[in-house]
Protein backbone atom coordinates (compact mmCIF):
# COMPACT_ATOMS: atom_id res chain seq x y z
CA UNK A 1 0.00 0.00 0.00
CA UNK A 2 1.53 3.55 -0.77
CA UNK A 3 1.11 5.57 2.42
CA UNK A 4 1.20 8.48 0.74
CA UNK A 5 -1.47 7.93 -1.05
CA UNK A 6 -2.74 6.71 2.16
CA UNK A 7 -2.33 10.23 3.86
CA UNK A 8 -3.31 12.21 1.48
CA UNK A 9 -7.02 12.81 2.75
CA UNK A 10 -5.67 13.11 6.09
CA UNK A 11 -2.86 15.91 5.29
CA UNK A 12 -5.31 17.92 3.36
CA UNK A 13 -7.71 17.63 6.22
CA UNK A 14 -5.04 19.17 9.01
CA UNK A 15 -4.08 21.93 6.01
CA UNK A 16 -7.61 23.33 6.30
CA UNK A 17 -7.20 23.54 10.17
CA UNK A 18 -3.84 25.74 10.15
CA UNK A 19 -4.26 29.20 11.46
CA UNK A 20 -7.62 28.20 13.37
CA UNK A 21 -7.09 27.98 16.87
CA UNK A 22 -6.73 24.55 18.07
CA UNK A 23 -7.18 26.08 21.89
CA UNK A 24 -10.74 24.07 22.03
CA UNK A 25 -10.29 21.13 19.74
CA UNK A 26 -12.13 21.11 16.61
CA UNK A 27 -14.24 18.27 14.73
CA UNK A 28 -14.57 18.01 11.46
CA UNK A 29 -16.22 15.28 9.16
CA UNK A 30 -13.71 11.88 9.63
CA UNK A 31 -11.29 10.92 6.76
CA UNK A 32 -13.09 9.25 4.00
CA UNK A 33 -11.90 7.40 0.72
CA UNK A 34 -9.04 5.72 2.10
CA UNK A 35 -7.38 3.22 0.13
CA UNK A 36 -8.28 -0.52 -0.04
CA UNK A 37 -5.15 -2.54 0.87
CA UNK A 38 -4.66 -5.39 -2.10
CA UNK A 39 -3.85 -7.98 0.48
CA UNK A 40 -6.79 -10.11 1.97
CA UNK A 41 -6.79 -11.06 5.48
CA UNK A 42 -8.27 -14.77 6.09
CA UNK A 43 -11.89 -14.67 5.56
CA UNK A 44 -12.03 -11.50 4.71
CA UNK A 45 -12.27 -9.21 1.30
CA UNK A 46 -9.09 -6.55 1.00
CA UNK A 47 -10.15 -3.93 3.27
CA UNK A 48 -8.72 -0.90 4.31
CA UNK A 49 -5.80 -1.38 6.38
CA UNK A 50 -4.01 -0.28 9.43
CA UNK A 51 -2.25 -2.75 10.82
CA UNK A 52 -0.91 -6.15 10.15
CA UNK A 53 -0.18 -7.00 13.74
CA UNK A 54 -2.05 -6.38 15.42
CA UNK A 55 -4.51 -7.10 12.68
CA UNK A 56 -6.40 -3.49 12.46
CA UNK A 57 -8.79 -3.91 9.86
CA UNK A 58 -11.94 -0.88 8.35
CA UNK A 59 -14.89 -1.64 6.46
CA UNK A 60 -15.06 0.46 3.73
CA UNK A 61 -17.71 2.99 3.85
CA UNK A 62 -19.97 1.64 0.60
CA UNK A 63 -20.93 -1.71 2.63
CA UNK A 64 -22.79 0.70 4.62
CA UNK A 65 -25.99 0.23 2.74
CA UNK A 66 -26.26 -2.57 3.68
CA UNK A 67 -28.47 -3.55 6.84
CA UNK A 68 -26.00 -6.08 7.52
CA UNK A 69 -22.87 -6.00 7.37
CA UNK A 70 -21.22 -8.97 5.98
CA UNK A 71 -18.73 -11.71 7.39
CA UNK A 72 -15.91 -10.67 4.89
CA UNK A 73 -15.81 -7.04 4.90
CA UNK A 74 -16.52 -6.55 8.60
CA UNK A 75 -14.02 -4.31 10.84
CA UNK A 76 -11.07 -6.52 12.77
CA UNK A 77 -9.29 -4.64 15.39
CA UNK A 78 -7.09 -6.73 18.38
CA UNK A 79 -5.45 -5.31 21.10
CA UNK A 80 -2.27 -7.40 21.30
CA UNK A 81 0.48 -9.30 18.75
CA UNK A 82 0.48 -12.70 19.70
CA UNK A 83 -3.56 -14.33 18.70
CA UNK A 84 -3.39 -18.17 18.57
CA UNK A 85 -2.00 -19.63 15.70
CA UNK A 86 -4.47 -22.80 16.12
CA UNK A 87 -7.57 -23.26 17.57
CA UNK A 88 -9.12 -26.96 17.88
CA UNK A 89 -12.91 -26.29 18.24
CA UNK A 90 -13.27 -29.66 19.47
CA UNK A 91 -10.74 -29.34 22.48
CA UNK A 92 -12.28 -25.48 23.02
CA UNK A 93 -13.39 -24.99 26.40
CA UNK A 94 -14.55 -21.63 28.40
CA UNK A 95 -13.73 -21.48 32.07
CA UNK A 96 -16.11 -20.50 34.61
CA UNK A 97 -14.62 -19.79 37.76
CA UNK A 98 -14.06 -17.27 41.03
CA UNK A 99 -16.79 -16.77 43.12
CA UNK A 100 -19.03 -19.39 42.05
CA UNK A 101 -20.56 -22.49 43.58
CA UNK A 102 -19.35 -24.56 40.45
CA UNK A 103 -16.66 -24.57 38.70
CA UNK A 104 -17.24 -24.80 34.82
CA UNK A 105 -15.60 -25.63 31.76
CA UNK A 106 -17.99 -25.82 29.32
CA UNK A 107 -17.14 -26.93 25.66
CA UNK A 108 -17.94 -25.39 22.04
CA UNK A 109 -20.48 -28.53 21.98
CA UNK A 110 -22.04 -28.41 25.46
CA UNK A 111 -22.88 -24.61 24.51
CA UNK A 112 -24.63 -25.34 21.23
CA UNK A 113 -26.35 -28.66 22.89
CA UNK A 114 -26.98 -27.94 26.67
CA UNK A 115 -28.02 -24.27 26.62
CA UNK A 116 -30.83 -22.21 25.25
CA UNK A 117 -29.94 -20.81 21.83
CA UNK A 118 -30.54 -17.55 21.47
CA UNK A 119 -30.32 -14.65 18.38
CA UNK A 120 -29.57 -10.88 18.26
CA UNK A 121 -28.82 -8.94 15.71
CA UNK A 122 -26.37 -5.91 17.30
CA UNK A 123 -24.30 -3.28 15.36
CA UNK A 124 -20.56 -3.61 16.84
CA UNK A 125 -18.74 -0.12 16.62
CA UNK A 126 -15.37 1.09 18.36
CA UNK A 127 -15.48 3.54 21.19
CA UNK A 128 -13.06 5.27 18.75
CA UNK A 129 -14.77 5.04 15.27
CA UNK A 130 -14.63 8.33 13.13
CA UNK A 131 -11.61 9.43 15.73
CA UNK A 132 -9.71 10.81 12.36
CA UNK A 133 -12.62 13.90 12.99
CA UNK A 134 -11.19 15.35 15.96
CA UNK A 135 -7.68 17.70 15.72
CA UNK A 136 -5.52 18.01 17.18
CA UNK A 137 -5.31 14.26 16.43
CA UNK A 138 -5.63 12.46 19.76
CA UNK A 139 -3.46 9.13 19.66
CA UNK A 140 -4.63 6.39 18.52
CA UNK A 141 -5.87 4.65 15.26
CA UNK A 142 -7.38 7.27 12.91
CA UNK A 143 -10.23 5.26 12.47
CA UNK A 144 -12.94 6.70 9.02
CA UNK A 145 -16.31 5.86 9.40
CA UNK A 146 -15.92 2.02 9.24
CA UNK A 147 -14.99 0.96 12.77
CA UNK A 148 -18.41 -0.60 13.05
CA UNK A 149 -20.99 -3.42 11.36
CA UNK A 150 -23.92 -5.18 12.41
CA UNK A 151 -24.54 -8.82 12.57
CA UNK A 152 -27.10 -11.77 13.32
CA UNK A 153 -25.30 -13.20 16.76
CA UNK A 154 -26.18 -16.54 18.02
CA UNK A 155 -25.58 -18.10 20.87
CA UNK A 156 -26.01 -18.85 24.50
CA UNK A 157 -27.26 -16.21 26.97
CA UNK A 158 -24.51 -15.06 29.86
CA UNK A 159 -27.27 -15.29 32.16
CA UNK A 160 -28.13 -18.86 31.75
CA UNK A 161 -24.03 -19.53 31.78
CA UNK A 162 -24.06 -17.66 35.31
CA UNK A 163 -27.28 -19.28 36.56
CA UNK A 164 -25.33 -22.65 35.63
CA UNK A 165 -22.50 -21.88 37.54
CA UNK A 166 -24.00 -20.28 40.65
CA UNK A 167 -22.75 -17.31 41.55
CA UNK A 168 -22.19 -16.81 45.21
CA UNK A 169 -24.38 -13.92 47.38
CA UNK A 170 -21.22 -11.21 47.30
CA UNK A 171 -20.53 -11.82 42.94
CA UNK A 172 -20.30 -8.19 42.12
CA UNK A 173 -17.99 -7.82 39.06
CA UNK A 174 -17.48 -10.35 36.08
CA UNK A 175 -14.33 -10.39 34.45
CA UNK A 176 -13.73 -11.90 30.56
CA UNK A 177 -10.98 -12.57 29.05
CA UNK A 178 -9.88 -13.88 26.03
CA UNK A 179 -7.17 -15.41 24.32
CA UNK A 180 -4.83 -12.75 23.00
CA UNK A 181 -1.54 -11.95 24.52
CA UNK A 182 1.20 -9.59 24.67
CA UNK A 183 4.54 -9.93 23.48
CA UNK A 184 6.06 -9.09 27.27
CA UNK A 185 4.83 -11.51 30.26
CA UNK A 186 4.32 -7.72 32.19
CA UNK A 187 2.07 -5.89 29.55
CA UNK A 188 -1.56 -6.21 30.99
CA UNK A 189 -3.88 -8.66 29.35
CA UNK A 190 -6.61 -7.40 27.43
CA UNK A 191 -9.32 -8.59 30.42
CA UNK A 192 -12.72 -6.58 30.76
CA UNK A 193 -14.94 -6.38 34.51
CA UNK A 194 -18.59 -5.44 34.15
CA UNK A 195 -20.78 -5.63 37.09
CA UNK A 196 -23.63 -7.38 37.68
CA UNK A 197 -26.10 -5.02 36.71
CA UNK A 198 -24.84 -4.30 33.18
CA UNK A 199 -25.08 -7.67 32.21
CA UNK A 200 -29.11 -8.12 30.59
CA UNK A 201 -30.15 -10.85 29.44
CA UNK A 202 -29.59 -9.48 25.73
CA UNK A 203 -25.83 -10.33 26.84
CA UNK A 204 -24.72 -13.43 24.95
CA UNK A 205 -21.73 -15.70 24.01
CA UNK A 206 -21.74 -15.96 20.74
CA UNK A 207 -20.43 -18.67 18.37
CA UNK A 208 -22.23 -18.07 15.21
CA UNK A 209 -21.90 -14.51 13.32
CA UNK A 210 -24.94 -14.15 10.46
CA UNK A 211 -25.01 -17.93 9.82
CA UNK A 212 -21.76 -18.64 10.27
CA UNK A 213 -19.07 -19.56 12.47
CA UNK A 214 -17.34 -16.69 14.11
CA UNK A 215 -14.55 -15.47 11.39
CA UNK A 216 -10.58 -16.07 13.16
CA UNK A 217 -10.16 -12.35 13.29
CA UNK A 218 -13.91 -11.53 14.71
CA UNK A 219 -13.11 -13.98 17.91
CA UNK A 220 -13.74 -17.55 16.71
CA UNK A 221 -14.81 -19.37 18.40
CA UNK A 222 -16.47 -17.18 21.04
CA UNK A 223 -17.05 -13.82 21.81
CA UNK A 224 -19.11 -11.67 24.33
CA UNK A 225 -21.96 -9.61 22.66
CA UNK A 226 -23.03 -6.79 24.81
CA UNK A 227 -26.25 -4.95 22.45
CA UNK A 228 -25.87 -1.29 22.60
CA UNK A 229 -22.69 -1.14 24.07
CA UNK A 230 -19.16 0.01 22.24
CA UNK A 231 -16.83 -2.87 21.39
CA UNK A 232 -14.28 -2.89 23.85
CA UNK A 233 -15.98 -5.21 26.27
CA UNK A 234 -17.20 -7.41 23.33
CA UNK A 235 -14.25 -9.82 24.31
CA UNK A 236 -12.89 -12.07 21.67
CA UNK A 237 -11.78 -15.51 21.20
CA UNK A 238 -13.44 -15.67 25.19
CA UNK A 239 -11.25 -18.19 27.52
CA UNK A 240 -12.11 -17.42 30.90
CA UNK A 241 -14.81 -15.82 32.99
CA UNK A 242 -14.51 -14.80 36.65
CA UNK A 243 -16.30 -13.96 39.00
CA UNK A 244 -15.27 -11.19 42.08
CA UNK A 245 -16.44 -8.89 44.87
CA UNK A 246 -13.72 -6.40 43.69
CA UNK A 247 -13.20 -4.32 41.02
CA UNK A 248 -9.67 -4.82 39.81
CA UNK A 249 -7.85 -2.47 38.64
CA UNK A 250 -6.90 -3.00 34.98
CA UNK A 251 -5.33 -1.05 32.43
CA UNK A 252 -7.87 -1.53 29.49
CA UNK A 253 -10.52 -0.76 32.00
CA UNK A 254 -8.84 2.31 34.09
CA UNK A 255 -7.31 4.01 31.09
CA UNK A 256 -8.35 3.25 27.53
CA UNK A 257 -11.47 3.46 26.64
CA UNK A 258 -12.98 6.13 28.76
CA UNK A 259 -14.36 9.47 28.44
CA UNK A 260 -14.20 12.70 30.85
CA UNK A 261 -16.95 12.56 33.51
CA UNK A 262 -18.64 15.74 33.24
CA UNK A 263 -22.01 16.77 31.21
CA UNK A 264 -20.19 17.37 28.22
CA UNK A 265 -17.98 14.55 28.00
CA UNK A 266 -15.49 17.26 26.80
CA UNK A 267 -12.13 19.00 27.94
CA UNK A 268 -9.70 21.04 25.62
CA UNK A 269 -6.59 19.31 24.27
CA UNK A 270 -4.36 21.70 26.84
CA UNK A 271 -6.28 20.62 29.97
CA UNK A 272 -7.73 17.17 30.00
CA UNK A 273 -10.22 16.89 32.94
CA UNK A 274 -9.18 14.89 35.51
CA UNK A 275 -12.23 12.02 36.05
CA UNK A 276 -13.11 9.78 33.70
CA UNK A 277 -15.75 7.36 33.23
CA UNK A 278 -16.19 4.32 30.59
CA UNK A 279 -17.75 4.95 26.91
CA UNK A 280 -20.39 2.35 27.77
CA UNK A 281 -23.79 2.93 26.11
CA UNK A 282 -23.32 4.52 22.25
CA UNK A 283 -24.83 7.47 20.89
CA UNK A 284 -27.34 7.83 18.05
CA UNK A 285 -25.36 7.75 14.74
CA UNK A 286 -25.96 7.71 10.76
CA UNK A 287 -23.12 6.88 7.96
CA UNK A 288 -24.21 6.97 4.62
CA UNK A 289 -23.06 4.35 2.11
CA UNK A 290 -23.82 5.82 -1.18
CA UNK A 291 -23.15 7.89 -2.97
CA UNK A 292 -19.13 8.48 -1.66
CA UNK A 293 -17.79 11.72 -1.56
CA UNK A 294 -16.42 13.25 -4.77
CA UNK A 295 -18.80 10.88 -6.83
CA UNK A 296 -20.20 12.44 -10.18
CA UNK A 297 -23.74 12.30 -10.85
CA UNK A 298 -25.63 12.80 -13.55
CA UNK A 299 -27.78 15.51 -13.95
CA UNK A 300 -31.42 14.53 -13.12
CA UNK A 301 -31.23 11.10 -13.06
CA UNK A 302 -32.66 8.99 -10.21
CA UNK A 303 -30.53 9.31 -6.68
CA UNK A 304 -31.07 6.75 -4.09
CA UNK A 305 -28.97 7.92 -1.13
CA UNK A 306 -28.65 4.83 1.15
CA UNK A 307 -26.89 4.27 4.61
CA UNK A 308 -27.75 3.27 8.32
CA UNK A 309 -28.12 4.54 10.92
CA UNK A 310 -28.41 2.95 15.07
CA UNK A 311 -28.10 3.98 18.63
CA UNK A 312 -28.16 2.24 21.79
CA UNK A 313 -31.07 0.33 21.40
CA UNK A 314 -33.66 2.82 22.51
CA UNK A 315 -34.53 2.66 18.61
CA UNK A 316 -34.50 5.19 15.61
CA UNK A 317 -37.40 6.76 14.83
CA UNK A 318 -36.17 9.01 12.21
CA UNK A 319 -33.58 9.61 9.57
CA UNK A 320 -33.46 13.54 7.68
CA UNK A 321 -31.98 14.33 4.99
CA UNK A 322 -30.91 17.73 3.54
CA UNK A 323 -29.87 18.89 0.11
CA UNK A 324 -29.38 22.63 1.25
CA UNK A 325 -26.91 22.45 3.91
CA UNK A 326 -28.87 21.89 7.12
CA UNK A 327 -31.72 24.78 6.25
CA UNK A 328 -34.10 21.81 5.52
CA UNK A 329 -34.93 18.64 6.52
CA UNK A 330 -36.76 15.49 4.94
CA UNK A 331 -37.05 11.96 6.32
CA UNK A 332 -35.75 9.11 4.50
CA UNK A 333 -37.49 5.60 4.20
CA UNK A 334 -36.75 3.47 6.67
CA UNK A 335 -36.16 -0.67 6.55
CA UNK A 336 -38.16 -2.83 8.06
CA UNK A 337 -37.51 -3.58 11.89
CA UNK A 338 -34.73 -6.27 12.74
CA UNK A 339 -35.01 -5.16 16.37
CA UNK A 340 -33.62 -2.32 18.50
CA UNK A 341 -29.65 -2.92 18.70
CA UNK A 342 -29.38 -3.25 14.20
CA UNK A 343 -28.99 -1.18 12.21
CA UNK A 344 -31.91 0.59 10.91
CA UNK A 345 -30.89 1.28 6.72
CA UNK A 346 -32.23 4.40 5.45
CA UNK A 347 -32.82 5.31 1.36
CA UNK A 348 -33.78 8.86 0.14
CA UNK A 349 -34.21 9.16 -3.60
CA UNK A 350 -34.46 12.16 -5.24
CA UNK A 351 -33.45 13.68 -8.78
CA UNK A 352 -30.72 16.56 -8.31
CA UNK A 353 -31.73 19.25 -10.49
CA UNK A 354 -28.62 21.74 -10.24
CA UNK A 355 -25.51 21.35 -11.84
CA UNK A 356 -22.45 21.81 -9.65
CA UNK A 357 -21.43 20.52 -6.38
CA UNK A 358 -23.78 19.15 -3.83
CA UNK A 359 -23.77 18.44 -0.13
CA UNK A 360 -25.64 15.35 1.13
CA UNK A 361 -26.39 15.60 4.75
CA UNK A 362 -27.96 12.94 6.85
CA UNK A 363 -29.15 13.00 10.52
CA UNK A 364 -30.55 10.39 12.58
CA UNK A 365 -32.98 10.69 15.66
CA UNK A 366 -34.12 8.08 18.27
CA UNK A 367 -37.20 7.53 20.44
CA UNK A 368 -36.00 9.67 22.98
CA UNK A 369 -35.88 12.30 20.74
CA UNK A 370 -31.78 12.46 20.69
CA UNK A 371 -29.83 13.79 17.70
CA UNK A 372 -26.65 13.57 15.70
CA UNK A 373 -25.01 17.60 16.31
CA UNK A 374 -23.46 19.00 13.42
CA UNK A 375 -19.20 17.54 13.03
CA UNK A 376 -18.36 21.04 14.03
CA UNK A 377 -20.11 20.31 17.60
CA UNK A 378 -19.09 17.92 18.57
CA UNK A 379 -16.88 18.27 21.74
CA UNK A 380 -13.24 17.23 21.51
CA UNK A 381 -11.96 14.58 24.10
CA UNK A 382 -8.68 13.43 24.40
CA UNK A 383 -9.16 9.87 23.37
CA UNK A 384 -10.96 10.52 20.33
CA UNK A 385 -14.54 8.99 21.47
CA UNK A 386 -17.70 9.00 20.20
CA UNK A 387 -17.64 10.61 17.38
CA UNK A 388 -21.41 10.82 16.19
CA UNK A 389 -21.63 14.47 14.03
CA UNK A 390 -24.11 14.79 11.27
CA UNK A 391 -23.09 12.69 8.41
CA UNK A 392 -21.66 14.68 4.81
CA UNK A 393 -20.99 13.44 1.55
CA UNK A 394 -19.80 16.14 -1.48
CA UNK A 395 -21.36 14.88 -4.80
CA UNK A 396 -20.99 16.81 -7.98
CA UNK A 397 -23.86 17.13 -10.44
CA UNK A 398 -22.61 16.84 -13.96
CA UNK B 1 13.91 10.83 -2.22
CA UNK B 2 14.41 9.28 1.33
CA UNK B 3 15.28 6.08 1.10
CA UNK B 4 12.75 3.41 2.33
CA UNK B 5 13.53 0.21 3.70
CA UNK B 6 11.27 -2.61 3.86
CA UNK B 7 10.93 -5.29 6.57
CA UNK B 8 10.49 -8.75 6.66
CA UNK B 9 8.54 -10.55 9.05
CA UNK B 10 7.27 -13.94 9.52
CA UNK B 11 3.97 -14.22 8.45
CA UNK B 12 1.82 -15.68 11.18
CA UNK B 13 0.25 -19.86 10.43
CA UNK B 14 -3.38 -19.99 11.49
CA UNK B 15 -5.60 -22.84 10.96
CA UNK B 16 -9.41 -21.55 10.26
CA UNK B 17 -12.56 -23.24 11.58
CA UNK B 18 -12.45 -25.55 8.31
CA UNK B 19 -9.36 -26.56 8.93
CA UNK B 20 -7.32 -25.16 6.22
CA UNK B 21 -4.13 -23.50 7.15
CA UNK B 22 -4.48 -19.85 6.68
CA UNK B 23 -1.82 -17.04 7.00
CA UNK B 24 -2.21 -13.84 8.35
CA UNK B 25 -0.59 -11.71 5.70
CA UNK B 26 2.60 -9.72 6.46
CA UNK B 27 2.46 -5.74 5.23
CA UNK B 28 5.21 -4.03 3.99
CA UNK B 29 5.01 -0.88 5.75
CA UNK B 30 7.07 1.76 4.03
CA UNK B 31 9.17 2.98 7.10
CA UNK B 32 11.48 5.56 6.63
CA UNK B 33 15.23 4.99 7.21
CA UNK B 34 17.49 6.83 9.30
CA UNK B 35 19.59 7.49 12.21
CA UNK B 36 17.81 5.73 15.40
CA UNK B 37 16.04 3.19 13.23
CA UNK B 38 17.77 -0.05 14.84
CA UNK B 39 15.94 1.23 18.51
CA UNK B 40 12.46 1.84 16.64
CA UNK B 41 13.36 -1.62 14.98
CA UNK B 42 13.91 -3.12 18.27
CA UNK B 43 11.49 -1.83 20.67
CA UNK B 44 8.70 -0.83 19.00
CA UNK B 45 8.20 -3.67 16.58
CA UNK B 46 8.32 -6.21 19.50
CA UNK B 47 4.25 -5.30 19.95
CA UNK B 48 3.41 -3.70 16.95
CA UNK B 49 3.35 -2.88 12.89
CA UNK B 50 4.96 0.33 11.72
CA UNK B 51 1.31 1.24 10.27
CA UNK B 52 0.87 2.31 14.03
CA UNK B 53 3.43 5.01 13.89
CA UNK B 54 2.88 5.79 10.21
CA UNK B 55 -0.87 5.99 11.11
CA UNK B 56 -0.64 8.90 13.63
CA UNK B 57 0.65 11.25 10.59
CA UNK B 58 3.28 14.33 11.71
CA UNK B 59 3.46 15.23 15.17
CA UNK B 60 4.88 17.20 17.82
CA UNK B 61 7.85 16.25 19.99
CA UNK B 62 5.46 15.92 22.86
CA UNK B 63 2.81 13.65 21.33
CA UNK B 64 5.50 11.55 20.54
CA UNK B 65 7.21 11.65 23.62
CA UNK B 66 4.35 10.25 25.27
CA UNK B 67 3.66 7.43 23.09
CA UNK B 68 6.84 6.52 24.22
CA UNK B 69 5.83 6.97 28.00
CA UNK B 70 2.57 5.42 27.61
CA UNK B 71 4.54 1.66 26.49
CA UNK B 72 6.61 2.01 28.94
CA UNK B 73 3.88 2.91 32.18
CA UNK B 74 1.20 1.30 30.72
CA UNK B 75 2.29 -1.67 28.37
CA UNK B 76 5.86 -2.17 30.20
CA UNK B 77 8.23 -2.22 27.20
CA UNK B 78 11.41 -2.25 28.45
CA UNK B 79 12.92 0.74 26.72
CA UNK B 80 16.36 1.88 27.95
CA UNK B 81 16.54 5.50 28.81
CA UNK B 82 19.16 5.57 25.86
CA UNK B 83 17.14 4.17 23.67
CA UNK B 84 13.91 6.06 24.71
CA UNK B 85 15.67 8.94 23.68
CA UNK B 86 16.79 7.16 20.55
CA UNK B 87 13.15 6.57 19.36
CA UNK B 88 11.95 9.77 20.04
CA UNK B 89 14.76 11.56 18.08
CA UNK B 90 14.00 9.46 15.11
CA UNK B 91 9.87 10.16 15.44
CA UNK B 92 10.12 13.47 15.88
CA UNK B 93 12.82 14.08 12.76
CA UNK B 94 10.70 11.70 10.49
CA UNK B 95 7.40 11.59 11.78
CA UNK B 96 7.37 15.00 13.40
CA UNK B 97 5.53 18.06 12.65
CA UNK B 98 8.08 20.57 13.19
CA UNK B 99 6.22 21.45 16.69
CA UNK B 100 7.92 20.98 20.30
CA UNK B 101 4.17 20.67 22.07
Amino acid sequence: MKRRDFFKTSIAASAALVGSSLSAGVTTQPITGRKISKVAFPEKRPMITYSDRPPLLETPRDIFTQSITPNDSFFVRWHLPDIPTYIDPDAYTIKIDGLVERELNISLKSLKHDFEQVEVTAVLQCGGNSRSAFHPIPGGIQWGSGAMGCAKWKGVRLSDILDRAGLKKDAQWIGFNGLEKAAYYETPNFVRELHLEELDDHVILAYEMNGEDLPYLNGYPLRLIIPGYYSDSWVKMMSHITVTNKYKSLFFMDEAYRVPDNATESETPQKHFKSTKPITKMNVKSVIGYPLEGAKIAYHSQLVVRGVAFDSGLGIKDVQISLDDGKTWESALLDNDAGRYAYKAFRFGFKPNKYGKLKIMAKAINRLGEEQPLAKDVLWNHGGYKYNGIDVVNVEVV
Amino acid sequence: MKKLIVMMLLSISLFAQVKEEMEVPYIAYEIKMGKGFDAVNANCLMCHSFGYIINQGPQSKLFWKKKIDKMIVHFKAPITKEDQKTVLDYLYKHYGNGELK
